[in-house]
């Protein structure tokens, strides 16, 4: 087991994409990290340049102590988990296990003992005779792990090995990966581009964006103090709401006017974000979770200085709760962030975007027992010890009061 | 059939429609049938059936056709070829493409080179034996092969100045394959006189004079000249209008053999061997000066018709095994060949482990069809190979076509070659067929 390092690293490609800028990350010794981003953000070339598979175009990764830029894959005792499983078609389930121990000339009896072993922890006993073509995606997933535990490697680099199972073997394969893992205690690098895998895997997680990197921090931190606009809106699904906003003083208090919505700011998140008194009668943006609006009937006695209005335009019942979209008297908070976020989704988004309607769509995540109808006007109730606040020209979340980035790490 | 009137009762409809839908069958089905029938399933049995006959096809004679292509020799080492060149050309093809097929996956003039080696096959097979033809020629004047092999032979080991030489008269013993002697022993104050002859204008060597006898002098003195004069002379002698040649190494021994001095001759074809030892020597001319130039290897000769011919096929073929295995490469995931490299497979390793496997059913396509090709090769053999040795090159095929019609024109025992020619095939055909069943399965 070792460390793996990213030591400012980019690469730039022949024809001048750079796909990955600066990255700095330590993966700790026994550490299983994950690198999640939308695609195209530059993880998985990070990734394959730990692995050897792609030239290192600047900065060093070391593995241990030891720089690797210019070991072959072969030398630097990872292994990799390859998102299509990258099965040797012609070997049994038996061989491809073998195969990173016969290469190595790993003698017999131990060969045998340590192929059993990681079929004993996968449960591959019964199909250790078959063609990878006889098995079940899952089965395929497992013997693509075998492989790479039997190897006992310094690192497992994971490159998305749960985006081809369908949704039920997903969540399963995700906890027995995170059981192995802290098992062997084998340093992992797992790149998704999953925000739930990310949080529910990751001891930590590092966020990425074109190239670089957003934040690292554990799961809860990305959580409850996501750096910037990007984090905030790429972690927690469905995604956190941004609303345009300034924060005005009333009635002796603080408090963010959104349109015609005014929400008061507790003492708990002015004392937690000291940076805020600072935006005294100037823009910022809002952000509410959908999990931190409930609709006022449920919630109870909510003051009103603690509420948003809003038409419910759609209604979704997941059973265990109610997912329901708002159109709310505040203008969408619209930054290059926002945009881009959108793009990932829906083109029509981002017109309305642009246009800047003056009604904001608001997410909230009701308990199941709402009677809210569509079409109809609701109180909802917003927990304002759980608000987000970000700057609107850089993006960045307001916490410390001296500087505009707090970044965490 | 359709007009006819529906109190005509069920039956005879019925039948018409079912006369009717085989008659679209035949439509459909004739043409091809009538093609093969007459142009692959009537030749095929009546050659059968002549196989069994004699020459002029008027006395049936059982299976003694059969006995004669093991008896007759011709024909026979006509086998005997044919199966040198199954064992060679179908593994050699397939190994040399995938090499090719490899290397050139990571160069950057990769489609240039391919196209170069793919070249062969868009000339007919015909036209390539004529290239070949004129390539192995053994004149490295006029066959490439020998001129290539030549510029390398004379630059290691170049040929003398007077390759042609041979000693004008007797005085002079040895040949050209020991060097040549003076037969007189010396002594000094003597004068040899190293007379050579057979030296055609053209490789008197440039800056020759006439040639001058020096006469006697201290030590021993003499003259290496072309004793050759148009319209005679006398040999032995220097005259007026023979030259002498420069440049010739002369080496003097002494009683025993050993030698003593050496020395160059001038323009005129003087040397002279001073200081010397009273005693009796020898004077001569080494064999270095009379080494032939390359002479060329007989490509076409019995010997090697059949290596030269090999080589030619292999050529036209290498480029057809190249482009089908790289076709098979390019279809082999590449996080295949990664996920060997991380678990820590070699180059090779993953070569021979993955890569190799992987392109087990491209490689035996193309051993496959290459056996089928060998085994009826013909065109190449009658183009290349002189009319001298096609005795020597035979194959079945060519077996087959000179006994029908070239001079023998015994057409019972040329239908006997090609049903033994068409009963070789058939087992290969029948793997083959073997295999695409299991693909399709």
């Amino acid at each position: 087991m070792a460390a793996v390092a990213f030591e400012d690293v980019s690469k730039v490609y022949a024809d001048g994409t750079t796909a990955v800028s600066g990255l700095d990350l330590e993966i700790r010794d026994s550490e299983f990290m994950v690198l999640v981003g939308p695609s195209g953000c530059g993880k998985t070339t990070a990734l394959r340049m730990a692995a050897g598979l792609e030239e290192i175009s600047s900065g060093a990764v070391r593995i241990g102590e030891r720089v690797v830029n210019h070991v072959p894959s072969r030398d630097r005792d990872i292994a990799m988990v390859f998102q299509s499983y990258a099965l040797y078609p012609h070997l049994s389930v038996y061989e491809n296990i073998a195969f990173g121990l016969r290469v190595k000339k790993v003698k017999k009896d131990e060969l045998d003992r340590r192929i059993l072993e990681a079929a004993r922890i996968l449960d591959l006993e019964p199909f250790l005779k078959r063609k990878p073509r006889a098995l079940s995606g899952g089965q395929r997933q497992r013997v693509a792990m075998g492989r790479a535990i039997v190897r006992q490697p310094q690192a497992f680099l994971m490159d998305e090995p749960l985006s081809n199972l369908d949704a039920k073997l997903r969540v399963q394969m995700r906890g027995e990966i995170s059981r192995i893992q802290r098992n062997l205690r084998v340093t992992t690098l797992y790149v998704t581009h999953d925000q739930v895998e990310a949080m529910t895997m990751g001891d930590r997680v590092a966020v990425m964006r074109k190239g670089e990197l957003q934040q690292v921090a554990s799961p809860q931190e990305l959580y409850d103090r996501p750096v910037n606009l990007f984090v905030a809106g790429f972690i927690g699904s469905p995604a956190m709401n941004l609303l345009e906003a300034t924060v005005a003083r009333t009635n002796g208090g603080l408090s963010a006017q959104a349109g015609s919505q005014s929400i008061v700011l507790d003492e708990g998140v002015l004392s937690a974000r000291p940076g805020l008194a600072a935006y005294e009668g100037r823009p910022v943006i809002l952000g509410i979770r959908p999990e931190d609006l409930e609709d006022t009937a449920l919630a109870g006695d909510t003051p009103s200085d603690r509420r948003l209005r809003g038409t419910v335009e759609l209604r979704e019942a997941l059973g265990s709760e109610l997912i329901v979209h708002l159109a709310v008297d505040a203008r969408p908070a619209v930054t290059e962030d926002v945009r881009e976020l959108a793009e990932d989704t829906d083109a029509v988004v981002v017109q309305e975007l642009e246009e800047g309607p003056a009604r904001a769509t608001v997410v909230g995540r009701f308990g199941a027992r709402s009677k809210v109808q569509e079409g109809e006007t609701v109180e909802v109730s917003v927990d304002t010890r759980a608000l987000h606040f970000f700057d609107p020209d850089s993006g960045a979340g307001i916490y410390e009061s001296d500087t505009t980035k707090g970044v965490t790490r | 059939m359709t007009t006819a009137p529906p109190a005509a009762g069920a039956p005879p409809a019925a039948g018409g429609q079912a006369w009717r839908k085989h008659a679209v069958t035949l439509a459909f089905l004739g043409p091809a049938l009538l093609l093969l029938g007459v142009w692959i399933v009537y030749p095929t049995v009546r050659t059968m059936l002549r196989s069994f006959f004699d020459r002029d096809g008027s006395a049936f004679v059982g299976i003694d056709n059969y006995e004669d292509i093991f008896t007759n020799e011709v024909i026979f080492r006509a086998i005997r070829n044919n199966a040198l060149w199954v064992l060679i050309v179908p593994a050699l093809v397939t190994a040399i493409g995938l090499v090719f097929a490899v290397l050139t996956e990571r160069v950057a003039w990769r489609i240039a080179f391919r196209t170069a080696v793919f070249m062969p096959m868009a000339i007919s097979l015909f036209a390539a034996g004529v290239i070949w033809r004129v390539m192995d020629q053994q004149d490295p004047d006029r066959g490439a092969i020998n001129a290539t092999i030549g510029v390398v032979k004379d630059a290691i080991d170049p040929p003398g100045s007077l390759s042609n030489a041979f000693a004008s008269t007797p005085a002079l013993e040895g040949d050209a394959s020991r060097g040549l002697v003076l037969r007189r022993a010396l002594e000094p104050g003597d004068v040899a006189l190293l007379g050579l002859t057979g030296i055609p204008p053209g490789q008197v060597p440039g800056g020759a004079e006439q040639a001058a006898d020096p006469g006697p002098g201290e030590g021993i003195r003499g003259v290496v000249w072309r004793d050759f004069k148009p319209g005679g002379g006398t040999p032995g002698k220097v005259e007026p209008g023979e030259l002498g040649l420069p440049d010739v190494t002369v080496v003097l021994r002494d009683a025993a053999g050993k030698k003593v001095d050496s020395t160059q001759t001038g323009p005129d074809g003087a040397f002279a061997f001073d200081d010397l030892e009273p005693g009796s020597y020898r004077a001569g001319i080494g064999k270095a000066t009379f080494a032939k130039p390359f002479a060329g290897v007989s490509w076409l000769g019995p010997n090697l018709i059949t290596p030269a011919l090999i080589f030619a096929y292999i050529w036209v073929w290498a480029g057809f095994a190249m482009v089908v295995i790289a076709a098979g490469l390019a279809a082999i995931p590449r996080d295949v060949l990664e996920a060997a490299r991380t678990d820590g497979a070699s180059e090779w390793q993953t070569f021979r482990r993955v890569t190799v496997p992987l392109l087990a059913p491209v490689l035996s396509v193309v051993f496959i069809t290459m056996l089928i090709n060998v085994l009826k090769v013909f065109d190449i053999v009658l183009a290349v190979a002189p009319g001298s040795v096609q005795d020597d090159a035979n194959v079945i095929a060519l077996a087959m076509w000179r006994t029908s019609f070239g001079g023998v024109n015994d057409f019972g025992l040329g239908s006997a070659i090609a049903v033994l020619l068409f009963l070789l095939v058939l087992p290969i055909l029948a793997l083959n067929i073997k295999r695409f069943r299991t693909e399709a399965s």
